[in-house]
């Protein structure tokens, strides 16, 4: 295959971070302090890169090529089917590079501060750069085990980065349930791919996606297949019930948490349904599954963050919520949509983990919104940069949030499958409900640890600029990104996926009030319920601490998969390891070491460790060979 | 020439079983010393003029010296006392017999038919003097002979760096082989 | 026989005795001193294989072998030494670090 300027740095935008992570570890041995800024340039140039590429792909506003592909070349072919390891980058891809490459970049540099006092700062930026890496191959695959191998790779480097302080017990096992729960999820992806593979011979997305190969795909395979990719979508992006995960998730390090489990990881099922649409919308009742996960996910997961204490803990859910509601619009069959709230909301999530985070590190370690207060004096600009990402969060008008919020609120109004039209009234009164718990729990958050007066022991103090610089940009990115990249995202995107004509519908003055009003509601009450009372929990107290326990239990689901998959694993396990494991097994291994004992016990007579023996068995065995020979 | 060639290789051989049958360490190294004069005398009679003083000068001189220190230094007493490994050097003996007996038919013949062919050189005599080799050293191998001194100088550090004293050595069994990693 | 014949018996028989040497001999100078043995056998062998080919190169390599054996000697004794520093002994049955 020929192949330009062009294609070269497409390879090289996906090999520069994992020759990153190799030099950031490496520099652990030596210069560890070399490692932070390094891992920051390498993604730095990535950014770059991908910004060159996606001038390429677009001149003004119109598409000029519709795709760059580029090969490593071939990697496995088994009998008339070829693999080879390509990269294709589209519209589609080409928004998520940038997210990831962009805002991957500020949370190194935004690390570079935070991580300096750690000693493993150098196996920090090393995990973190491999992250981006697998990240990029999963965006850029051209087929779909190319991309599995970066599905593999960022849960691999979620479950590092979660357990990353592995000293202690809790966070290894969080890493561990992490990493498990992915792996439910990832059952699915090869179930996806073997369903497909079978149907129609190929793996390649462009080959898969095409008309000839989607009407080979019956409605049985169909519905298996897109299922299953939902399902791995699930468990990736934390939906409904495997999003137990993310919460536990918050043991890593902060600015982990704002780039792995906000902005990029969790979005990887949505890019994975988007670049599947085709077959996902071979069957209404798919879609009309991922919506009601959505819709279920958004809703539980607002509910939980709304008593949740740890300031970490808020946001997390508050993902997991957001996520839904990407979903609500995957199901509506806006991908666009989907896509434009996965950008607006890795502005305003990374923004506000890396505003907790700087009162995390300001506070000296300190999480509980209990402890915490009146910090909008000691650290004005955190206070500010929070406060804007929570108006975008919330959705009120000009903020980022408000326009993808808004959008995924029409798609549901306006979409027409069967499966979903009867409840579509309930459903919009759910969402907005929702919506005003959103706000409501951000609102609750930032009162609780800014407002008031200051309940901890520690000295807050504001962050250095290296650390607020970054988040910064975020916030301004929070500010107007919504309303800049409106129109420019969604016809960038239409060559890869349709937009619905209604979103691009010129937006009056009146909806924005009008779409603003939810948010407006959840602070409010919010505001109007915490100012006397110091938390929403006391209040629970007084009249239902049947929901209010419901709530913080999580809706029991930990304690459910306890009865439903952890025990029966655990029963079979321990069949297996008495019954099968010790009696047969070890019985015959028993035997077989007895005798390697006996065998052993001989051979050690002839190790003397004298020098002369071992000299004597070289001669002896010469003569032996020259005998042969001879 | 056959004539020395047999008489000092007679003398090699027996000074050689001195090496390794006297029980005395001492004995041993002048066993040795006569050993390697001997085998200067064979270098000489296969007119290796360059070769017999060299190993004079090189083995005789410098290596032997250098033995003969290390022995005096370390004082050792003879092995008299410790029981000969009687089986040890029964089963050595036998496959060193084994092996003389097994390469000796082949490669014998083999040297006789090549001596004995008139094409090989051994016409011309060329002599193993200082200029002849001096010239071969100098011109087809002289990376080697650079590299040799190198060799040489990695010897010596290796040996002065083996050899030099801890500065803080409480027990001796605690240095190891690597002497001076402390110091 | 030839004088060819018996440098070549000559240097066989050299080298056994010197390995039967490395194998029974228990004090490591002895044993160093049988290794030497064994070098000089070979180099017999060079010299007369040498001589009836007509060329000079294996007297060269009989040099440059001598120069591996001073250094090695160097290397080799300081070894010892300080093996005797650690174990108080140059007895390679003392020094039976590698057992099992």
């Amino acid at each position: 295959m020929v192949m330009g300027n062009v294609e070269n740095l497409l390879l090289l935008l996906v090999s520069l971070p994992l020759f990153g992570a190799a030099v950031s570890y490496a520099l652990g041995l030596r210069a560890r302090v070399l490692s932070g800024p390094l891992a920051t340039l390498t993604v730095a140039v990535c950014f770059g890169i991908a910004i060159y590429l996606t001038t390429e792909l677009m001149v003004g506003s119109s598409i000029q090529r519709e795709a760059i592909v580029a090969s490593f070349g071939s990697w496995l072919s088994v009998g008339n089917v070829t693999l080879s390891f390509d990269l294709y980058f589209d519209a589609l891809s080409a928004v998520m590079c940038l997210v990831i490459t962009g805002i991957g970049a500020l949370i190194h540099l935004y690390s570079i501060q935070y991580m300096a006092s750690d000693e493993g700062v150098a196996r920090y930026f090393g995990f973190l750069n491999l992250f981006v890496f697998s990240m990029l191959l999963l965006v850029l695959g051209k087929n779909l085990p190319v991309v599995f191998i970066g599905w593999e790779g960022v849960g691999l480097c979620s479950y590092l980065l979660i357990g990353f302080w592995y000293k202690k017990t809790e966070f290894v096992l969080a890493g561990q349930k992490a990493f498990v729960m992915n792996r439910l999820g990832d059952l699915g992806f090869i179930i996806a791919m073997a369903a497909l593979f079978t149907t129609t011979g190929t793996l390649d997305i462009v080959e898969l996606t095409s008309p000839e190969s989607l009407a080979r795909i019956g409605e049985g395979v169909a519905l298996l297949a897109g299922l299953a990719l939902f399902f791995a979508a699930t468990g990736k992006s934390a939906q409904f019930p495997l999003f137990t995960w993310l919460p536990d998730a918050m043991a890593g390090p902060t600015p982990v948490s704002a780039l792995i489990h906000a902005a990029t990881m969790v979005t990887a099922g949505i890019y994975l349904t988007g670049r599947m649409h085709p077959v996902l919308e071979l069957s209404p009742q798919v879609l009309s599954v991922i919506t009601w996960t959505g819709v279920i996910t958004a809703f539980v997961a607002a509910t939980v963050a709304l008593v949740q204490n740890d300031i970490k803990k808020v946001l997390a859910y508050s993902t997991v919520s957001q996520l839904g509601f990407m979903f609500i619009a995957v199901g509506c069959g806006c991908y666009s949509v989907a896509l434009f709230h996965v950008v607006t909301h890795a502005f305003f999530k990374a923004c506000l983990f890396l505003s907790a985070g700087s009162v995390i590190y300001g506070c000296h370690h300190e999480q509980d919104m209990r402890r915490m207060g009146g910090l909008r004096k000691s650290m004005p600009i955190t206070a500010a940069t929070y406060a804007v990402a929570c108006l975008a969060i919330a959705g009120i008008a000009p903020f980022a949030g408000y326009f993808s919020k808004h959008a995924i609120i029409d798609s549901l109004a306006h979409n027409s499958n069967v499966y979903l039209a009867p409840f579509q009234g309930g459903l919009q009164i759910v969402v907005t409900l929702i919506a005003v718990m959103t706000a409501g729990y951000m609102a609750r958050s930032f009162f609780m640890t800014f407002m008031g007066s200051y309940r901890g022991e520690a000295t807050p103090h504001e962050v250095p600029v290296i650390m607020w610089g970054p988040v910064v940009v975020l916030a301004i990115l929070s500010c107007i990104g919504g309303w800049l990249l409106h129109d420019t995202l969604f016809s960038f995107l239409d060559a890869v996926v349709r937009t619905p004509l209604f979103i691009l519908q010129h937006q009056s003055l009146t909806s924005y009030v009008t779409g603003s009003l939810p948010g407006v509601l959840g602070i409010v009450l919010a505001y109007s319920l915490l100012v006397r009372v110091v938390s929403l929990t006391e209040k629970f107290q007084s009249w239902g601490w049947m929901v209010q326990k419901l709530w913080e239990r999580k809706y029991y689901l930990d304690e459910l998969y306890d009865v439903v998959v952890v025990n029966p694993l655990r029963i079979t396990g321990r069949f297996l390891a008495v019954g099968v494991s010790q009696g047969l097994v070890e019985g015959f291994g028993r035997g077989v070491a007895f005798f390697v004992q006996a065998l052993g016990e001989l051979a050690r007579r002839t190790t003397t460790g004298l020098v002369g023996g071992y000299a004597l068995y070289m001669l002896l065995a010469i003569a032996v060979l020259i005998g042969i020979l001879v | 020439m056959m004539i020395s060639a047999i008489v000092f290789g007679s003398i090699a051989v027996a000074a050689a079983l001195g090496v390794v049958l006297m029980r005395n360490p001492l004995y041993s190294a002048f066993s040795l010393v006569v050993n390697l004069l001997s085998v200067a005398a064979v270098y000489a009679s296969l007119d290796a003029h360059f070769l017999a003083v060299s190993q004079v000068v090189v083995y005789a001189g410098a290596i032997m010296v250098l033995v003969l220190f290390v022995l005096m230094l370390l004082n050792l007493k003879d092995e008299s006392e410790a029981p000969r490994g009687w089986l040890k050097i029964t089963v050595a003996s036998c496959g060193a017999l084994l092996l003389f007996s097994s390469i000796l038919p082949v490669i014998l013949p083999a040297v006789e038919t090549l001596h004995g062919d008139s094409v090989s050189g051994e016409g011309q005599l060329v002599e193993g003097s200082v200029l002849a080799i001096g010239r071969l050293l100098y011109s087809e191998y002289v990376p080697q002979f650079e590299l040799s001194s190198l060799v040489l100088l990695v010897g010596v550090v290796g040996a002065v760096m083996l050899t030099r004293k801890q500065s803080s050595d409480p027990s001796p069994r605690e240095g190891g082989l690597l002497g001076g990693g402390k110091s | 026989m030839s004088v060819y014949g018996l440098c070549i018996i000559l240097s066989l028989a050299l080298f056994l005795i010197g390995a039967v040497g490395v194998c029974v001999r228990r004090n490591a100078i002895v044993v160093f001193m049988c290794i030497e043995l064994m070098l000089n056998a070979v180099n017999i062998a060079f010299v007369a294989f040498s001589r009836l080919h007509g060329g000079l190169d294996g007297q060269v390599a009989v040099f440059f072998v001598m120069v591996i054996a001073a250094a090695e000697s160097a290397v080799g004794l300081a070894i010892i030494l300080s093996v005797f520093r650690s174990f108080i002994s140059v007895e390679t049955s003392d020094v039976s670090e590698l057992k099992w």
